[in-house]
């Protein structure tokens, strides 16, 4: 079986614009809604310049860009966010990656993948980890 | 400087404990609202029912899941980790279990936030009639007090 990815693959960076529409549909959608992430005035009062991109949408980021590079041919097994400094809202960020392993387990080939989340300046906000199972040929 | 453990045996004797168990849905409606969300488009998703569905749905399903109240031992706290694992693909109109359980509490010294506690909780979506695992989700909140001796000023 001849793997889609060789280990020490780069993928291409994918962009997410984390507008403040995004955000509220997100916070719908969870049904979570700290104030924080869609108040400016709530953001300041925690000392940030600005509402926050929730980390919960940035670990669904890294999930889309992951099946964005898998383009049909696999599945997600796992993806996983540490969180290391905050996004603000309407600031764009990509979620950029690197396959670390390629291997077989249960008969499926698998990869384990060692992702970021980086904003406009290039800097990590987030350093991530996905498992992705691939379909038979 | 000595300090006592932030983590009381009141605190500590709620890890491994549960929430209430609840059914939750994959449904139509939460998969194009997941995927507006985390994609920005409807574009290629298959919406028979029974077809596997992208495992961000999660975001919306955990939401429905009753938590384990933990009281909070600093007055602040920062989401510091998060994970989605999946045994296999969620798929459209099935209906899951899910319950929430707490995993761990610890304690930590040192660092940017001084001396904190991180507070791990666990959701579980399994089969209805075999109890399989489907799906967990992660959630890793640290609380910390920058008043508290140790910490920066400069926390998030």
């Amino acid at each position: 079986m001849t793997p889609i990815w060789r280990e020490g693959d780069e993928l291409p960076p994918v962009r997410f614009e984390p507008s403040l529409e995004r955000v509220v549909r997100y916070c719908g959608l969870s049904w979570n809604f700290p104030p924080f992430f869609y108040d400016a005035e709530a953001a300041r009062a925690h000392g940030m310049p600005g509402p926050l991109v929730p980390g919960p949408l940035k670990l669904g980021f890294l999930y889309a860009a992951v099946e964005q590079w898998l383009a049909g041919r696999g599945w997600v097994r796992q993806v996983r966010a540490a969180h290391r400094r905050p996004d603000l809202v309407g600031t764009p960020i990509a979620v950029v990656g690197r396959v670390g392993r390629v291997y077989e387990e249960g008969g499926r080939q698998r990869a384990d993948l060692e992702l970021a989340v980086v904003n406009d300046r290039g800097e990590p906000s987030v350093r991530g980890f996905a498992v992705v199972e691939f379909f038979a040929p | 400087m000595s300090e006592g453990s932030l983590v009381s045996d009141e605190l500590r004797s709620l890890i491994g404990s549960t929430g209430p168990e609840v059914a939750v849905e994959v449904t139509r409606a939460v998969v194009l609202r997941a995927a507006d969300v985390f994609r920005g488009s409807r574009a290629g998703l298959t919406l028979e029912p029974g077809s596997e569905v992208p495992g961000f749905v999660l975001a919306a399903l955990e939401g429905d899941v009753p938590r384990v109240q933990v009281p909070e031992p600093l007055p602040r706290s920062l989401l510091v980790a998060n994970e989605w694992r999946f045994e296999r693909p969620l798929r459209l109109g099935e209906e899951l279990r899910a319950r929430s359980r707490v995993a761990d509490i610890r304690e930590r010294l040192g660092g940017r936030f001084g001396h904190s506690v991180y507070v791990q909780t666990e959701v579980e979506f399994r089969e209805p009639a075999s109890g399989a695992l489907v799906a967990a989700s992660s959630i890793t909140l640290m609380y910390y007090d920058l008043e508290r001796p140790g910490a920066e000023e400069d926390g998030e």
